[in-house]
């Protein structure tokens, strides 16, 4: 009796491991990290729409960003992580550094995108993902205070010290930070971080960080600093409250602030952003670019870049993903559409916008970039000095 | 009886046997997987800790070490492994762009391909035999079509002729003899593994590259390991291995790159360089003060408090209040007081400037900013301090006071003869933990300021109220995209050693403590 239920057990126990080797030999399944969820819904849909299509199912998860970017690069060699991922596109360098990111290629259907969508996520020539959505920040103004937008740095100092003289506001314009909010007061002034290259790759050999443009920027905020009009505690959110209770005439900030703003109920309108002088070319803000990339490292690439480019990348799926979430889409005919005053003033601010770069160097970039704009606002330094110094930390780790 | 005994303690030993057998053929499974992935560093450091273990409970002689044996072994792997494995790194590169061993990255180089000169790109159909073997029917632009299958050469073939099936309006054939046509949903489950197919003969072959396409492709480089270079195959380009990547004369890298040794390069960087040197003095001394007067005050502050409650009506509500601070969490509590200092939005400026005239800049001046910060630390820390003298305060015989008083001690007498160094003995122990742990307090230091305000002209960013952990912290990690190991692990030796010698300091002094007994 014994023998013979053991003899049942041992034969079940086969029959149920034969079973599941046989079943995983057949399941190919994608999967897909994002690292928000606003997307989650939708993508699950379009994941369903995949599977009818095509027989492959797809799993999106919800990861932290830090954690994908581990894996992408960690675990690269052992080859974890999922099939393909969502990121913003200056975390790409790294990844095609380390071999992760699978190339993408479109084909024909580049057409359909915004130029520098594709630009954000092109690294050395070459294209290593699929854009989805852009970003960029915008010139806010209290309509109630400045019911004109100033077009000049100079006007809107003018503007603003009227209005402080009256004890209307204690601060002319929100700096949330004086590095990627502040971005458009240097670029007007002609600063840049990094040049590109002959292939059009941002490159360390040119780095615009204390050039004459980024140093008058950082004067003219030093310049509000000094007069008392910009406190000298460049603090998030202490930018975003003033904005809100109508006591800053200005700010710059991001589509993130709306909520708030609106919430507050303070009058307000985006614009482009000023120029150095009268005629001169506006301020343009870093571009983010959200995008899907295939890792490299799994043996699913041939069919995360078919998901990618011959599924995903159609008008009517953009559309469903812009419906789902209205973030300005990456494709262009969805993003020239898009018709509320906000995101025709983000899109007006953005025009001209450079995607952010991704090399590796650009992590060295923040760190020292934050120290100079706080040294200048301290008084410790000059914007040249500042500057200078926050080149010099880039490099001596750069070089390593 | 004796006989019992050495059968029951044969038994003993073949059980033994069994379970570290057991135990051990686990341990290899995963030591070998360790190797397989190539973390040899561990595996070797888990050999020996097994071939330790193995020795202490397979040996007789070795009986008296099976008590603390796992002990030893667990603190080999989670403390002393680490802290070698650290020492390593920093002679590595390792870091974002070289995160693999040199056999990896060249695998991974030779398994890129590229399409020669003359190379064809092709539509393309599969098929599949009821053996798993596949075939392509692949479509030139221009001409007939091509039947290919892995190791034989392109066959030109007419639909229709030779067990080909007819076509359909695509011009590829419906059936082929021998073979399936596979519909597109069964191509696109097994289309990554279609992709790793060569088809057609070496080295003209044709892979997959999309649903549509299939190109002539052909690896683009090769490792030459008698010269230890890669060649490129398209261009002739030979790279040669520099730090852990292989470069070309021209300067051109190919990435990824690999895990060189790289000796003290990292430490020379930094250490050779006064604007690193002196700045790291500076953070460490500032250390070492924030940590002192953490301790200094909280103790002072919760003592102060404990001696004026004692007793005293409704000291329990007091007490109840005061402690307070204690179950909010650290995070939360650092938050308020990092906004109520806020100069723009905190009622604490327009509070001093009514009274003072003028507020200091509790986020931007370096000194007012350290004030800033152990003035959050005390209130996080003086109801510890003040529950645990109570407590101790309770413990000193009331007899000593009497005698005291009969002696005519003072109340300051009392206390500075009596209270304090009675419950110094008692709270020292207590004081130096607390100490330690201050040393490395990255929360407060970190929530409040992150380190800032900066140090100017250093050669990378520090901050005036960093301390040595949230300094290396933003150094190494805290950059978004960047990942620079080695470097992280250089520092952190070198903060190795500086706390390393701060401990035995500490031991000297709890030391001479207990002499002084």
């Amino acid at each position: 009796m014994k023998k013979i239920l053991s003899l049942v057990v041992i034969a079940a126990l086969l029959c149920i491991a034969g079973a599941s080797s046989v079943a995983t030999a057949q399941d190919v399944a994608l999967t897909l990290w994002v690292y928000d969820d606003g997307r989650l819904e939708v993508l699950n849909a379009l994941g369903d729409q995949f599977e009818a299509e095509y027989g492959v199912a797809l799993t999106v998860e919800v990861v932290d960003l830090s954690e994908i970017r581990n894996i992408m690069t960690l675990g690269a060699a052992s080859g974890e992580g999922p099939d393909m991922i969502i990121i913003p596109h200056d975390n790409l360098g790294p990844l095609v550094e380390n071999g992760s990111a699978a190339p993408i290629d479109l084909g024909d259907k580049v057409d359909f995108f915004l130029p520098n969508a594709i630009d954000g996520f092109t690294y050395d020539g070459q294209l290593y993902g699929l854009p989805l959505a852009v970003e960029n920040i915008g010139f806010f103004r209290n309509t109630d205070l400045v019911p004109e937008a100033p077009t000049t740095w100079a006007e809107v100092a003018e503007v603003g010290a009227a209005l402080f003289d009256e004890g209307a506001i204690d601060s002319v314009i929100g700096f949330p930070d004086l590095t990627y909010n502040a971005y458009p007061v240097y670029t007007s002034f002609g600063g840049y971080i990094f040049g590109r290259d002959e292939t059009g790759s941002f490159t360390v050999d040119d780095i615009g960080m204390n050039n004459a443009g980024m140093v008058a920027g950082l004067t003219w905020i030093e310049s509000l600093i000094e007069d008392g009009l910009v406190s000298e505690n460049i603090d998030w959110e202490a930018s975003h409250v003033l904005f809100e209770t109508g006591r800053s005439a200005f700010i710059m900030t991001g589509p993130w602030a709306i909520n708030r703003f609106d919430t507050a109920g303070v009058p307000y309108a985006i614009s482009a952003f000023p120029a150095a002088e009268e005629g001169g070319e506006p301020g343009y803000p870093f571009l983010g670019v959200q995008g899907l990339v295939v890792n490299a490292n799994k043996d699913n690439v041939l069919l995360a870049q078919l998901f990618a480019v011959d599924f995903l990348a159609t008008e009517d799926n953009y559309q469903a993903i812009f419906d789902a979430e209205p973030r300005p889409s990456a494709w262009a005919s969805i993003f020239e559409s898009a018709s509320d005053p906000n995101t025709a003033g983000f899109n007006e601010a953005g025009v001209n916008a450079v995607p952010m770069p991704s090399i590796p160097a650009m992590g060295y970039v923040w760190d020292a970039w934050v120290n100079a704009g706080a040294l200048v606002a301290q008084g410790e330094l000059t914007p040249q000095e500042a500057l200078d110094s926050a080149v010099e930390q880039i490099l001596a780790q750069v070089e390593g | 009886m004796r006989h019992i005994n050495t059968q029951l303690s044969r038994y003993g030993y073949i059980l033994n046997l069994g379970v570290m057998g057991v135990l051990l053929a686990g341990i290899l499974r995963v030591v070998f997987q360790l190797y397989a992935d190539g973390l040899y560093p561990l595996a070797s450091a888990l050999s020996a800790i097994t071939v330790f273990l193995a020795l202490v409970y397979l040996r007789r002689r070795f009986t008296p070490l099976r008590w603390f044996a796992i002990g030893v072994g667990l603190a080999m792997l989670f403390t002393l492994y680490p802290i070698l494995y650290t020492f390593y790194l920093s002679v590595t590169n390792m870091g974002s762009g070289h995160l693999m061993t040199k056999q990896q990255a060249i695998d991974r180089l030779e398994s890129q391909l590229y399409m020669p000169e003359g190379g064809k790109t092709y539509g393309w159909a599969a098929f599949r035999s009821p053996d798993e073997a596949y075939a392509l029917w692949l479509l030139p632009e221009e001409g007939p079509g091509l039947l290919a299958r892995p190791g034989q050469p392109l066959e030109e073939a007419m639909p229709g002729e030779d067990g080909i099936g007819a076509p359909d309006q695509d011009g590829i054939p419906l059936t082929i003899d021998g073979y399936e046509r596979l519909a597109q949903n069964q191509v696109v489950p097994i289309i990554s593994a279609l992709g790793a197919i060569d088809f057609g003969e070496p080295p003209d072959t044709v892979r997959i590259r999309s649903l549509r396409e299939a190109v002539t492709l052909k690896p683009k480089y090769q490792y030459d390991p008698d010269r230890d270079v890669m060649v490129d195959q398209e261009t002739g380009t030979v790279y040669r291995p520099v730090e852990g990547t292989f470069t070309s004369d021209d300067g051109e890298t190919l990435t990824p790159g690999y895990i060189v040794y790289v000796g003290l390069h990292h430490f020379e960087r930094f250490l050779g360089n006064e604007r690193f040197r002196e700045p790291l003095i500076k953070i460490f001394l500032w250390n070492v003060s924030f940590a002192f007067a953490s301790v200094f005050l909280s103790f002072a502050v919760g003592l102060v408090v404990t001696l004026l409650f004692e007793g005293l009506p409704g000291s329990r509500v007091i007490r109840a209040l005061l402690i307070i601070p204690w179950p909010i969490p650290v995070l939360v509590s650092i938050l308020i007081w990092r906004s109520m200092l806020n100069p723009d939005l905190g009622f604490v400026a327009p509070l001093l400037e009514s009274l003072f005239g003028s507020s200091p800049a509790w986020f931007q001046n370096a000194m007012w900013t350290r004030v800033a910060v152990i003035l959050v630390n005390v209130w996080l820390s003086y109801p510890y301090f003040y529950v645990i003298s109570a407590g101790a305060i309770r413990s000193i015989p009331h007899e000593i006071y009497d005698a005291a008083v009969v002696d005519g001690a003072s109340a300051w007498g009392k206390f500075q003869h009596i209270t304090l160094p009675l419950l110094l003995r008692i709270l020292m122990p207590l004081l130096i933990a607390s100490f330690t742990f201050n040393f490395n307090n990255f929360n407060v230091i970190y929530i409040f300021n992150f380190g800032l305000p900066p140090m100017p002209n250093t050669i990378v960013p520090m901050g005036q109220t960093d301390i040595l952990i949230s300094f290396v912290y933003r150094l190494a990690f805290i950059t978004s995209n960047v990942t620079d190991y080695g470097l992280a692990a250089a520092i952190t030796v070198m903060l190795f050693l500086l706390i390393s010698l701060m401990v035995v300091f500490q031991a000297r002094f709890t030391n001479l403590f207990r002499e002084a007994d």
